[in-house]
């Protein structure tokens, strides 16, 4: 935090300077009045002889005090929220930079969802804490001792009112605090529930209808409802006591400064006006005690975003750069006795002591059950993850061995999961090389078998991508992300899973079309159906995280049991030709 | 953040204004001056519509208006005990002294216990409304037609039961106080200034609306700062989540740079325009200080002159300055609550909108006591969207415990059959019999209870794993559910569960995998225990093993009862009674495995297709 106040540190001191300027003038003025009053019209110290111009030329100097605490007041937010918000900027880019540098294993810890809300709303709050700390804090503080000064240069009796009504206000402050914070994460979960059964009766209204149970679930969401409603409420009528109270402490202390004040007077102590600068004062400072609760809960606020900022900046990436191997083979995938384990599981091996070499050109298919490991190995090929045992070699040389950048080129990989951007389709496939042409382009995209549907668009290449690639079908999209691994150019493909989504014939067509187009790229392709790596050169068995056989589709079938398993049970079972994860509804 | 210190610096320079207690709670919205207000289509008619709702809360908003006038009177009545105390110190008339102040206690009194109640009314008024709107319109989507839920985004219609039915409660509720404490307060506060000295009661007026009007501009004038900060705000919030979500494909696409760059030229950018937006908007508080406190000077100038000529007093000028702040927040308020109340009654024009759509039609009395499960199509036309005919001349019959698969390519209209049949659309012309009694005239509840489906996508809810099984059949003994479980493959599954029967699935069941989460489906279908069965095949991405535990259930389910499969798998196929093959709603071919392989049709072509796993 020190660091980047540092570097704004001009700002963060002129704003307090200015704020401390404006104040002063807020404070002067009930003095002043106070003086327009006794002075002006009672005529006190003038034997009772009222003086029109002293009224005048003290009202307009008031309000020349005024115009200047004013321009305080403006230069001070000037400068807050030139501080604050640069030095949000600043962490804001740096907690993205730090972002997009952690491996795998960082991000997965962190949680893609708390990583967003951190460079999104954490800094927001820091903002507002940066904001009210050089500010509101200042402001309150200033008000707040300059109040109990000012009363007691009235006079000390008027002190002796703050100094009862003080400790009231302060301690009915803390009590509604901490009885109403608490609450707030009950509501939140009230309300969560609430949500949650909603959005199982929209999603899953097929189901609520085919059962019948439109009323059952009438019940329940009453229930949540009214689970929700009864907190809501109860936090509500607490903050509904503070509120009153405060006033009737404010305004008792009101009478009491009159009473006081109008002892003092009789005993020539103070004058009518002091008494109405008293009660001015009086609720400055009251106020600047409530403002208190506020700031010191934004800034508790901003220091629990402070922290959680600070665990991802002080994140150093696991997986740094080698030494900037450099090697002449191309296309080669060599894991030796690799073995890998999430770092949240236990120590529980995904991956147990993998042998496997694929040669350059080679296609290699990987088959096996969902949670086998598949993942989990092609992933350590671009080091997405480190091998925690063995070696992961590509062209011979340790992946750890290379900058991550010339390793990366190497490889291009299509993920489950295909990511597109809210951009248009052109930009997307240049994902893949951004100097690409568009010749080159329109090639990746028919290799891919992307071409005739990205045609079919309102606008062809130039058609938005709406977010997440919502406007396209699965099967387009994992298109899509194949045209754009191709656009990369790289010595190796790896594609986990990324055609699940397509038919068999165009499934079929595209491998055809990569086995023509790019011949020289080494292809590991991932897939649940034996109709979609069938015709590699070898297919690697994976189970329980193990290799258990290894040949082209003739050896397997005679050698390999699991193998023949799947393969009897797809062919009973041979998906039609469908695209499978799309629905029908709405087209 | 703006709008906050704005509020700050209202009350630190307002002698004897109540202090506000703000506070946040999560989940409800609070007034956003800066953000852009949406104006309602009808407001008339829906603000009528709203008012409807407040009329079942009759004595309570009575109640709040009673307090409301009580603690207006108190405002408006305690500044001028409080000049008058001065006045007495002023001419030294200390006896009348105690008494004064006594009534000022006991009016600070009675106000703190009308803003008290007012609270708490208030508070209860708007819980129950919103309880109560919340209830009609969840009513109201529970009995939605599918085609509904199909055609518009989920989001939007669970925004519109969260944001806008709580901010609609909570505006009203709170503007219904507000705006008649103010109207009051303002002819209150008048009424008093005029009757103390009305000359300085002009011009306090005046002063006043000129700064109301000042704030105002001001305010417009900012307005298009915010809405661009707003802008690029979302702009960054969508790169942020697109590339931490995407992060995967960032990296091996080893784009992190460009994206690096990309995202510090928008926090940039957003950082220069929030910069300006946040100085203008902070500016405004000094500002209006100014404004304000010149307005004060003004009064107290003039009202100095005044009492220097005698026409007033001294205590009268220490009203006044009470008064010109009572007078001119309650404007303030009005204009600002003009606008929140726009914005709730645009809102409860989109909640009203969705409480207008008809509910399903569910008519027919028809039930279907010891039927047969016999189905007939006949002559069915059916489309989605006008002029986008799906189903064309669709005729089928299905036999009393028959297997009947569809076949077809995706769009050619098999899923829709399953649409039809559970009366989730109406067919456009043509009609479907269930044992020679067309569906629309069967009960429709009977209908659907007698027809269970399994959908490709799983749907279960966040309830223990029993709620779940029994949720066709809330009567099924433990027995039978266990029963039922056993013959769907997921008893075994069910005790390795921490609980058991009893434990809770979180978030609908995602903590499960898609098989486990299948043969839960399957087994709530079988306690059921429905005459027809509609199946339609999950084709996700779950093991083999696993498959065919799921295969095996099926078999089970479908045993003795009518079953129509959308089929994906062959296995489930080859021993169905009878096999229709469907082309862009169309049927092409029919007949059992073997007859449609004779044939060497379609079918034929698609069997061999998969069987080779080659391009043909």
């Amino acid at each position: 935090m020190k660091k980047y106040l540092k570097k704004y540190w001009l700002y963060t001191v002129l704003a307090p300077l200015f704020m401390i300027g404006e104040v002063l003038m807020d404070l002067i003025q009930p003095k002043m009045m106070s003086t327009i009053v006794d002075v002006g019209v009672l005529g006190i110290g003038n034997n009772g002889v009222p003086d029109l111009s002293l009224v005048i030329r003290t009202g307009l100097q008031m309000i020349l005090l005024v115009a200047f605490g004013g321009f305080c007041g403006v230069m001070a937010g000037v400068f807050s929220n030139l501080s604050s918000q640069n030095l949000g900027n600043d962490m804001r880019k740096d907690v993205f930079r730090r972002t997009m540098m952690l491996s795998f294993q960082q991000t997965d810890q962190f949680t893609t969802g708390s990583l967003v809300t951190r460079v999104t709303n954490d800094i927001t709050q820091i903002q507002n804490m940066v904001m009210q700390c050089i500010r509101g804090f200042v402001r309150n503080l200033m008000f707040f001792a300059g109040g109990i000064f000012c009363m007691a240069t009235l006079d000390l009796s008027f002190g002796a009112v703050v100094a009862c009504a003080f400790p009231i206000v302060l301690v009915c402050v803390a009590f509604f605090l901490s009885k109403v914070n608490p609450l707030f994460s009950q509501l939140q979960k009230k309300l969560d529930h609430v949500n949650s059964v909603m959005q199982e009766n929209i999603a899953g209204a097929r189901v609520v209808k085919a059962y019948v149970r439109e009323e059952y679930e009438e019940e329940r969401f009453g229930k949540a409802n009214g689970d929700l409603v009864d907190t809501q409420l109860h936090i509500l009528t607490l903050i509904s006591f503070m509120s009153p109270i405060m006033n009737i402490v404010l305004n008792a202390s009101a009478v009491a400064v009159i009473y006081v004040g109008s002892i003092r007077v009789q005993e020539g102590g103070v004058t009518p006006g002091n008494i109405m600068a008293a009660i001015t004062y009086l609720s400055q400072i009251l106020n600047s005690v409530m403002m208190f609760a506020t700031i010191f809960q934004n800034i508790s606020r901003g220091m629990a975003s402070y922290r959680r900022l600070e665990e991802v900046l002080v994140c150093e990436p696991a997986i740094a750069d080698g030494g900037g191997a450099k090697t002449d083979v191309k296309g080669k995938v060599e894991f030796r006795n690799a073995s890998f384990s999430y770092p949240k599981s236990n120590g529980e091996a995904v991956l147990k002591k993998i042998n496997l070499t694929v040669e350059p050109g080679e296609t290699l298919g990987i088959l096996g059950a969902t949670g086998s490991g598949k993942s989990s190995l092609v992933q350590l090929i671009p080091r997405f993850y480190d091998v925690t045992d063995g070696q992961v070699l590509v062209d011979d040389v340790d992946v750890k061995d290379y900058k991550l950048k010339d390793l990366r080129s190497k490889v291009a990989i299509t993920l489950q999961k295909s990511e597109l951007y809210s951009e248009t389709i052109r930009e997307n496939l240049r994902w893949g090389n951004p100097k690409a042409s568009n010749n080159e382009i329109c090639r990746a995209a028919a290799a891919a078998q992307a071409e005739e549907f990205i045609l079919r668009q309102p606008e062809g290449y130039d058609t938005m991508v709406a977010e997440k690639g919502m406007s396209l079908s699965g099967g387009q999209k994992q298109r899509l992300s194949i045209a754009r691994a191709l656009l990369k150019n790289a010595e190796i493909l790896i594609m986990d899973d990324s055609t699940s989504a397509l038919d068999l014939k165009t499934e079929a067509k595209l491998y055809e079309a990569l086995k023509e187009g790019y011949p020289q790229v080494t292809r590991i392709v991932i897939a649940q159906r034996i109709a979609s790596v069938k015709d590699a050169n070898r297919i690697a068995v994976i189970d329980n995280g193990q290799i258990v056989d290894c040949g082209p589709h003739a050896y397997l079938m005679e050698h390999c049991e699991i193998y023949r398993d799947i393969y009897q049970s797809q062919l009973k079972g041979n998906p039609l030709e469908e695209e499978q994860k799309e629905t029908v509804e709405n087209e | 953040m703006s709008s906050q210190s704005e509020k700050e610096r209202d009350k630190n320079t307002a002698p004897n204004t109540p202090p506000k207690v703000e506070m946040r709670v999560p989940g409800q919205r609070g007034p956003n001056r800066m953000i852009e207000k949406e104006k309602p289509k009808e407001g008339k008619k829906t603000l009528l519509r709203l008012i409807r709702y407040f009329q079942a809360e009759k004595n309570m908003v009575c109640l709040l208006l009673g307090v409301v006038v009580v603690l207006v009177l108190c405002s408006v009545y305690a500044p001028k005990f409080q000049s008058s105390a001065i006045d007495r110190i002023a001419s030294r008339e200390f006896s009348a002294l105690p008494k004064i102040l006594g009534v000022m206690l006991v009016l600070y009194g009675i106000q703190g216990v009308c803003t008290l109640l007012q609270g708490l009314v208030s508070a209860r008024l708007s819980q129950r409304i919103v309880k109560k709107m919340r209830e009609d319109l969840f009513e109201k989507i529970v009995n939605l037609p599918v085609r509904y839920l199909d055609n518009h985004p989920h989001g939007d219609i669970m925004s519109r039961m969260t944001n806008d039915v709580e901010n609609i409660s909570n505006t009203v509720a709170q503007s219904i106080g507000s705006l008649v404490s103010g109207v009051l307060t303002i002819i209150g506060t008048v009424v008093m200034m005029v009757y103390l000295c009305w000359k300085l009661a002009i011009l306090s007026c005046v002063t006043v609306i000129l700064t109301v009007l000042a704030t105002k501009y001001l305010s417009t004038k900012m307005r298009s700062f915010f809405r661009s900060r707003q802008i690029l705000l979302g702009k960054l919030n969508g790169t942020v989540e697109e590339m931490v979500t995407g992060y995967k494909t960032v990296v091996a696409y080893d784009h992190q740079d460009q994206v690096i760059e990309e995202f510090e030229k928008t926090s940039g950018e957003l950082t220069r325009v929030g910069i300006i937006a946040e100085i203008f908007g902070g500016s405004m508080g000094p500002v209006m200080n100014v404004i304000n406190n010149i307005g004060f000077v003004i009064i107290a100038a003039f009202g100095g002159y005044f009492a220097i000529h005698g026409q007033i007093s001294v205590g009268v000028i220490s009203a006044f300055i009470v008064y010109a702040k009572q007078f001119g927040r309650p404007i303030n308020e009005i204009a600002q609550l003009y606008g929140q109340i726009q914005t709730a009654v645009a809102g409860a024009e989109r909640v009203f909108a969705i409480m207008d759509e008809d509910d399903e039609d569910k008519s027919g009395t028809h039930t279907m006591e010891n039927a047969k499960g016999v189905i007939s199509f006949r002559h069915v036309d059916f489309s989605y969207i006008p002029g986008k005919q799906v189903l064309y001349d669709f005729d089928l019959d299905v036999y009393a415990g028959h297997k009947v698969a569809l076949v077809g390519a995706t769009g050619s209209g098999k899923t829709t059959v399953v649409n039809l049949l559970m009366r989730f659309y109406d067919i456009d012309s043509g009609e479907i019999q269930i044992d020679g009694t067309n569906i629309r005239d069967i009960d429709c509840g009977v209908l659907r209870r007698n027809t269970a489906i399994v959908l490709q996508d799983t749907v279960l809810f966040s309830d223990t794993v029993r709620n779940n099984l029994k949720y066709g059949r809330t009567d099924a003994t433990d027995e039978e559910m266990e029963q039922a479980a056993q013959m769907s493959n997921c008893r075994n599954m069910i005790h390795h569960m921490e609980q058991g029967y009893d434990t809770v699935l979180t978030q609908a069941g995602q903590n499960l995998s898609q098989g486990q989460r299948q043969l839960l489906a399957i087994g709530r279908a079988f306690l059921a225990d429905p005459k027809i069965l509609i199946l339609d095949e999950a084709t996700s991405s779950v093991d083999t093993r696993t498959e065919k535990r799921i295969q095996d259930a099926m078999v089970n389910l479908m045993k003795d009862r009518t079953s129509v499969i959308i089929a994906y798998r062959l296995s489930t196929i080859q021993d169905a009674d009878y096999i229709v093959v469907m082309d862009q709603g169309r049927i092409v071919e029919t007949g059992n495995h073997e007859e449609l392989i004779a044939q060497k049709g379609r079918y034929y072509e698609l069997y061999m297709t998969q069987f080779a796993g080659n391009a043909t």
